[in-house]
């Protein structure tokens, strides 16, 4: 009886610190904080839409409403059509795609609204993959498709290679072997150094008649490649300074979500007769599946926002093969001083990312229903 | 650093631990598995570190020599004058200057603000606390990379650009900050405030005498994300310093690399960017496991 009042009282003393003074501590706490959140978090995203709809000009401050111009003038041309060939194989895959989303929901007779809308986002993406310009059109923007795709293929070739080769790494330092702090550690640093350091090793490393790896790669019979002036190699070049640089930062979250993985079930595993390429699909895959989501969230988001190494590296050349898209805001709004269309595109960018993080983590993270 | 990693590596591998004792042939194999094992990690360690080497390598050897060959891991002509001449030559020191101010500034408000907040969040009810806090998870979506056009126009409208409020303020705001220490306070156990609170101290007094210091490991992972982070920024620097004297460090060795004539200053240009990259492996090398913690925390907290 005398536990349960006191308690009770506990419970009202807590409650009390919700009413005024909760209120002015709270402000006084976060009021701070959040007034820096508002104004530089919060405000330019508003500024940024109101930006898209003007002709926002940064020199000569002209303010002009235009609506829509800027999306059209991003996202359309002159005689544009839709053709069923057009990039065939390609919608063909994402159509399968689509049908694999179904199919996969219909057999496990689970068809949520999440698949069935992922399903009809898919068709809407191969249908839109049909447009293209006729035999006299061409796009307004055409520099913005070949950033936007460049952008899309750095993603999709370094996402799985650094959440891949982060995994490999921790897995072969797993179990706490003597040494493994320092292999860590010899991983991890370059992910400390500034993008600028980052460059100015690779950019002379690379280099054919200077860079260490020519001769290195010399005794193979390799003759010097000029990696960065070349437009087939400087991509690949821009993405393994990227896995160089950035691996390590995953490579130390992959070591910590193997650390939570509970280790009865590798023996249980064991017991089972599974060999070690089992118990990885069986135990450590659906044990650092948070992990692995929280990775590829995290390197999508990361991988769209490219932007130094391709400035200092290459400035988006040889000729337009490695313009990424926020390099492209960048020169439209701080060379051709274009403000509005910039923050447009800052704005289907960020559309862009947010849809693919919500995909990533309703299809990713599905099954984890805690 | 890059030093201290490989000569303690071998130091490692030339005890592998054979613990194990009953059959003395098992023990001999797994030994030997055990010394292949670390022969493994630590070409593959090597390998990794050989574009930093080779960096070091460089700023240690002497311009002339490098006009005629790059392509050596042992520095020719050795000497210290590149490294010297950083400080002497240009404006390398003002950047350093520079991002000294800004790192250390942003990384104090930032560990202030976020610790203030996290422990509102996570402790004190107050009406609308739910939908503040939401909206501050929500900007954990908002790419601050893509977001610099609109926040450039608000700093120049009040004809802030080439300050150090412009390259400070927009950082501090960082929703992963409060996340983070709202975990941590929310797990701290309520005796331990209504202790303080029997004790007659207020909030204040509270927060800074006891939440702070319990939240201490937290709160140098933090600070530590952060150095890094601001130290390495480099597109909000970009944009909003345009004055030469205002660069830091990291868009001043960008700006370099561009004009540097190709060989003739390779020397020196390394050394500048060992230098720029110094206080980072200083604190690398001195907090690396609270670096790693913080980057695990962000993964633990899900």
């Amino acid at each position: 009886m005398a536990t349960i009042q006191a308690e009770r009282a506990v419970a009202t003393a807590r409650a009390s610190r919700g009413g005024k003074s909760g209120l002015r501590y709270g402000i006084a706490f976060i009021g701070p904080f959040v007034a820096l959140y508002v104004v530089f978090v919060l405000i330019p995203v508003v500024q940024a839409v109101v930006m898209s709809v003007h002709d926002w000009d940064l020199l000569g401050h002209t303010r002009e409403f235009i609506g829509v111009d800027n999306y059209v003038r991003m996202l359309w041309g002159v005689d544009i059509t839709w053709s069923m060939g057009h990039l065939f194989w390609w919608r063909l895959a994402v159509l399968a795609l689509a049908a694999v989303v179904v199919v996969s929901a219909v057999r496990r007779r689970r068809l949520t609204v999440w698949n069935a809308a992922g399903a009809i986002g898919l068709v809407a993406i191969a249908f839109a993959l049909g447009f293209h310009p006729g035999e006299t059109g061409f796009w307004y923007d055409p520099r913005f498709w070949t950033a936007l795709q460049n952008t899309l293929l750095f993603t999709a070739v370094s996402t799985p290679l650094i959440a891949g080769l982060g995994l490999v790494m921790a897995l072969a330092l797993q179990g706490g072997r003597r040494g493994a702090r320092w292999y860590q550690m010899a991983f991890f640093l370059p992910y400390i150094l500034p993008v600028s350091v980052v460059t100015l090793i690779w950019t002379y490393f690379l280099s054919p008649n200077q860079g260490l790896l020519a001769a290195l790669l010399e005794p193979l019979g390799i003759a010097p490649i000029p990696w960065l002036s070349s437009t087939d190699t400087a991509m690949i070049a821009i993405i393994a300074t990227t896995v160089w640089w950035t691996v390590g930062f995953n490579l130390v979250l992959f070591a910590a979500g193997l650390q939570d993985v509970d280790a009865s079930l590798y023996e249980a595993a064991s017991l089972d007769g599974a060999g070690p390429w089992g118990k990885f699909i069986h135990v450590t895959l659906p044990g650092i599946r948070h992990v692995l989501l929280l990775v590829m969230v995290m390197q999508v988001i990361a991988s769209f926002q490219v932007f130094g190494q391709v400035n200092i590296m290459t400035g988006g050349g040889p000729g337009s093969a490695t313009d990424v898209v926020i390099r492209h805001i960048y020169q439209t709004g701080f060379r051709d001083f274009e403000l509005g269309y910039a923050s447009a595109m800052s704005l289907v960018l960020f559309a862009i990312m947010l849809v693919v993080s919500v995909i990533q983590m309703k299809y990713l993270g599905k099954d984890e229903s805690k | 650093m890059t030093t201290a990693a490989v000569t303690s590596t071998p130091s490692a591998a030339s005890s592998p631990a054979p613990q194990v004792r009953p059959p003395a042939r098992s023990a001999l194999r797994r030994a030997s598995a055990a010394s292949w094992y670390h022969v493994a990690m630590i070409v593959a360690a090597v390998v990794w570190l050989l574009p930093m080497l080779w960096m070091t390598s460089l700023a240690l050897s002497d311009n002339a020599a490098l006009t005629r060959e790059t392509q050596f891991l042992i520095p020719r002509d050795i000497t210290l004058d590149n490294l010297l001449g950083v400080f002497s030559v240009g404006l390398t020191s003002r950047w350093f200057l520079n991002s000294a101010v800004v790192s250390i500034v942003t990384t104090v408000l930032t560990v202030l603000l976020c610790a203030m907040a996290g422990y509102a969040f996570a402790r004190i009810d107050f009406r609308g606390k739910a939908v503040v806090y939401a909206s501050v998870l929500a900007g954990l979506m908002i790419p601050k990379e893509a977001m610099f056009v609109p926040l450039f126009t608000m700093v120049a409208d009040v004809q802030m650009h080439n300050t150090y409020a412009a390259l400070i303020l927009p950082r501090i705001a960082a929703p992963l900050g409060v996340f983070l220490m709202t975990q941590f306070f929310s797990k701290v156990p309520h005796e331990v405030e209504e202790a303080a609170r029997i004790d007659g101290a207020g909030p204040w007094r509270t927060f800074f005498f006891i939440m702070l210091p319990l939240a201490r490991p937290a709160m140098i992972a933090l600070a530590i994300f952060t150095f890094v982070q601001t130290w390495n920024d480099y597109l909000w620097p970009l944009v909003s310093a345009t004055r030469s004297e205002m660069f830091t460090i990291t868009t001043g060795l960008a700006s370099l690399q561009g004009n540097f004539a190709q060989a003739t200053e390779l020397g020196s240009l390394m050394a500048r960017g060992l230098v720029g990259s110094l206080p980072l492996l200083i604190i690398f090398l001195l907090f690396q496991r609270h670096l790693i913690r913080g980057i695990s925390m962000t993964s633990g907290g899900k």
